[in-house]
């Protein structure tokens, strides 16, 4: 079953690299010049041309293409004149990092507000609940950030606007990408607690939607499972509310919460555009959004294949987590092979 | 033994308490530095980036062969004089002795030769100002170096203040396999962001979010007062801006900034707004190929549409342009024709064109991309263009989009609103880039003139060595062109940047502006006084 969801994703992804790399090449504009510049000569376009094969047809070009890209060679990137590899592998832990926060205040936030409106439900503290969770879901990330910069970088002068660390500090050596992770590797708390300081408002501005949805859903999940029977015998046999919440109802009931965390994590990641460029977040999200915006082909074929194989390993790992939570699942597939 | 809410109470009590120590926590910040807020990316390698926020990078990290000062007037740099041979087809450059690179190595004449080479053989950026012109570069000793030319290049000093050196054996030791032959990728892999310089800056660190230059304490120049620090910060959002600005935790914007984001930066107590005309100007393009716009009358009853005053008020310190080069430029012509907003006049033209009477079957697109004041200059036209009884459409497009457009006729807009400025102080930067055949197909003239008379009237003028007659030819070039009127000149754009005056000294503000591109960012000339900045804060 494992095995052939993963040969069923490669398939896709190759589906995915002939559609952009069928797209890159029927845009209008010639590459060539739009890599070297206006006033490159026609000798240097033309070296840039054969080198790059584009003097070929599409199908020797795609075979070029695709066998650099299988040995992570995406090509130099228009903009950057970087390869895009090396681009990706510079922006991606930091949005890596962005979402990896967004998703811990997504959990913690979104789930606690969820299993308190369930637990209190038709009292002042769901309706509180109910109105944080639909503030939540109207309000776009991009309007809490600028809300959130303007009272706390601005007015309040409490947390830094901009980056990923403090000017005067020094990026910890290069271990996973991540600054906090890497700076509690190396034992570096300054670096670490700059680093956290930083990504407070732009990973609550990111993940709000997410903690929105994710109350609601708990809270409706919570809520349906506090009526069933192992719930309503637990309660007779006078085990307390806390340990049936903590053992037997919590489980059960994040079932749909985590197909949706999974699923959120793919969407956080591409769309965290407006949130990385508020902050002057060096992100994936804003590498990528650059790259449409200015035509920049190997660029954009690098980030799809990117966020493909994000949405898709994604796919799987939520799979797996909700057959861990929910034996049945696993057991009903096991039995339709 | 603590009860369940008690505990619940000293766990909240704890987070807030965390929360609290990590948001007082304070970094204490650097004294003497300078941020500016930069497109991005950047790019270090001179042989390859040319736009603004490159070149501002590069000249704080980098040493030109000569340079410039407010004038114009070309003075010593690494170069400490020059002979120029009577024919005008042999430079030769006395270098000083003892200028160090970043690495410690000395700058020398094979330096200037390598850089030379390497900027042809790459041939981006700004190379065409040079690849036309040089024929070969000669080492005579360690410490001179000839430039011989194909044919005269009368602006070719005043195009060198652009010229950067880079490291030969630096770059020559990170050399990678590539397209350049023997030459591999010519160390381009490595150059496009490591230092390879010897300017007043030397690269500190290089994120994808700044750049941040520290000041050489070996640099050959007194730069004592210079500030310590110089960071670019890749971020143009006006909310950032405005509460960078109020922290002080940034002293310039770049000059993309909106009218609307100054206006509200110069609100900020200690922040005013510096203001020059440096070359930029702003024109509506007509693609001369395309109907009803192959009619030259079509062509000037839009220019006599065009309401240049209006467009003037919404740039604020913008002037109307006369003609085809701004007249801070040297060679532009003060005394050339000049239209204004006469809707008469225009409407006579149109009587004349051969398209008369069906000008419904032509409409004619004005595109726009980059900033709002474009939109608004696209608006005004096409305004004005209805009630002459032309049929214009404004159409938003991106700058991407508008270059593969200009690559052929048929895809070139009718009409579109650009920018442009010239590389070099001189009126040849312009005519030759906006004007000659050889830059049709580029977003540079999207007005597809291909008028071989031109084309020989600008080749003339820049070879001519002498700058009296070069500049009569640039007054001759600029007349013809604005009798096939292909272009409507409408305003010269003035350069508008936020800056700390409270506790910085910037010349470029009190109007020392030296003319040659992004030589307003270069450090050196700049004083910042950090317990000036501090006073602010404790206010």
């Amino acid at each position: 079953m494992f095995i052939n969801r993963i040969l069923y994703s490669i398939f896709v992804l190759w589906g995915l690299s002939v559609f952009i790399f069928v797209i890159s090449r029927i845009v209008p504009g010639d590459p060539a010049r739009m890599t070297l510049g206006a006033r490159a000569s026609e000798e240097v376009l033309q070296r840039f041309r054969i080198a790059m094969h584009y003097d070929k047809s599409i199908v020797v070009q795609y075979y070029h293409w695709f066998k650099d890209v299988l040995h992570g060679d995406f090509g130099i990137s228009l903009i950057t004149k970087h390869p895009v590899l090396e681009d990706i592998s510079r922006v991606l832990p930091a949005s890596l990092e962005l979402t990896i926060f967004a998703f811990i205040f997504i959990i913690i936030i979104g789930i606690t507000i969820g299993v308190i409106s369930a637990r209190y439900h038709n009292t002042w503290v769901d309706n509180l609940g109910r109105f944080a969770a639909y503030f939540g879901i109207v309000t776009p990330s991009f309007v809490f950030a600028i809300m959130g910069m303007l009272i706390f970088c601005y007015i309040l002068e409490v947390l830094p606007a901009m980056g990923r660390l403090s000017p005067e500090l020094i990026y910890p050596p290069k271990i996973t990408g991540l600054i906090t992770i890497d700076a509690l590797i190396q034992g570096n708390f300054i670096v670490f607690f700059d680093a956290f300081k930083h990504l407070i408002l732009p990973s609550i501005s990111l993940g709000l939607l997410g903690m929105a949805s994710d109350a609601r859903i708990t809270r409706a999940s919570v809520y349906n499972n506090l009526g069933k029977d192992y719930i309503i015998a637990a309660q007779s046999y006078g085990i307390p509310d806390r340990v049936i919440m903590f053992r037997d109802l919590l489980k059960p009931s994040l079932i749909p919460v985590v197909s949706l965390l999974a699923l959120q994590f793919g969407s956080i990641l591409s769309q965290a555009f407006l949130v990385e460029l508020i902050f002057n977040w060096p992100g994936f999200a804003r590498y990528g959004m650059t790259a449409i915006i200015q035509k920049d082909l190997n660029a954009i074929s690098g980030v799809v294949l990117i966020l493909g194989i994000f949405r898709i390993g994604g796919n799987i790992i939520v799979d797996f987590l909700v057959g861990l939570l929910d034996p049945r699942i696993q057991l009903i597939k096991e039995r339709s092979e | 033994m603590l009860n369940g809410k008690t505990k619940i109470l000293l766990i909240t009590l704890c987070v807030v308490g965390i929360l609290i120590s990590i948001l007082s926590m304070g970094i204490a910040s650097s004294p003497s530095i300078v941020r500016y807020n930069a497109d991005w990316p950047i790019i270090i390698d001179p042989s390859v980036g040319a736009d603004c926020q490159s070149v501002t990078a590069n000249v704080n990290l980098f040493d030109p062969l000569v340079s410039a000062d407010t004038n114009g007037n070309i003075i010593p740099h690494v170069a400490e004089s020059w002979d120029v041979a009577s024919d005008g087809l042999t430079y030769t450059f006395h270098l000083r002795s003892g200028i160090k690179f970043h690495d410690g190595s000395e700058l020398t004449a094979e330096d200037v030769k390598f850089s030379m080479d390497r900027m042809i053989t790459i041939g981006e950026g700004i190379s065409y100002l040079w690849s036309e012109a040089v024929q070969e570069i000669e080492v005579i000793d360690k410490y001179t170096v000839v430039f011989h030319m194909k044919t005269t290049f009368g602006p070719f000093l005043v195009t060198l203040p652009s010229f950067f050196i880079v490291n030969k054996e630096l770059i020559m030791a990170n050399i990678s396999p590539g397209i350049y032959d023997d030459m591999g990728d010519y160390g381009r892999g490595y150059a496009i962001d490591r230092d390879v310089g010897s300017g007043p800056y030397m690269l500190k660190d290089f994120t994808g979010e700044y750049l941040l230059l520290e000041k050489n304490p070996n640099y050959f120049m007194d730069i004592s007062t210079a500030p310590d620090e110089f960071k670019m910060i890749g971020s143009s959002e006006p909310i950032l801006l405005k509460t960078l600005m109020s922290r002080r935790e940034l002293e310039m914007t770049f000059r993309w900034c909106a009218s609307e984001t100054l206006k509200s930066l110069a609100e900020i107590k200690g922040v005013e707004i510096a203001q020059w005309l440096l070359g930029s100007a702003e024109y509506i393009t007509m693609n001369t190929r395309k109907p009803p716009l192959d009619d030259i009358h079509v062509r000037k009853a839009l220019a006599w549409a065009f309401d240049y005053e209006e467009a003037v008020k919404i740039v604020p310190g913008s002037v109307q342009a006369r003609g085809p080069v701004p007249l801070g430029v040297p060679g532009s012509d003060a005394n050339s024709f000049q239209y204004h907003l006469d809707l008469e006049k225009a409407k006579l033209e149109l009587k004349q064109s051969k398209y008369y009477g069906h000008f419904d079957e032509y409409p004619i697109d004005i595109s726009w991309n980059s900033n709002k004041s474009m939109e608004k200059h696209a608006m005004l036209l096409m305004a004005n263009a209805t009630e002459i009884g032309l049929n214009v459409n404004v159409v938003e497009t991106t700058w991407a989009l508008f270059c593969s457009d200009s690559a052929s006729i048929e895809t070139t807009p009718g009409l579109h609103v650009l920018s442009a400025n010239s590389y070099y102080p001189e009126a040849a930067s312009l005519l030759q880039a906006r004007y000659h055949s050889s830059t049709t197909g580029t977003w540079l003239q999207a007005e597809w003139l291909l008028d071989p008379v031109l084309d020989e009237m600008i080749e003339d003028a820049i070879a001519t060595t002498d700058k009296d007659e070069r500049f009569a030819k640039y007054s001759a070039v600029t007349r013809y062109i604005i009798d096939l009127c292909p272009t409507i000149f409408t305003i010269e754009t003035p350069e508008r940047r936020a800056y700390q005056s409270a506790y910085m000294d910037w010349p470029v503000a009190r109007g020392e502006v030296i003319p040659i591109y992004k030589y307003d960012n270069s450090m050196r000339y700049i004083k910042v006084y950090p317990e000036k900045r501090e006073e602010l804060l404790k206010k």
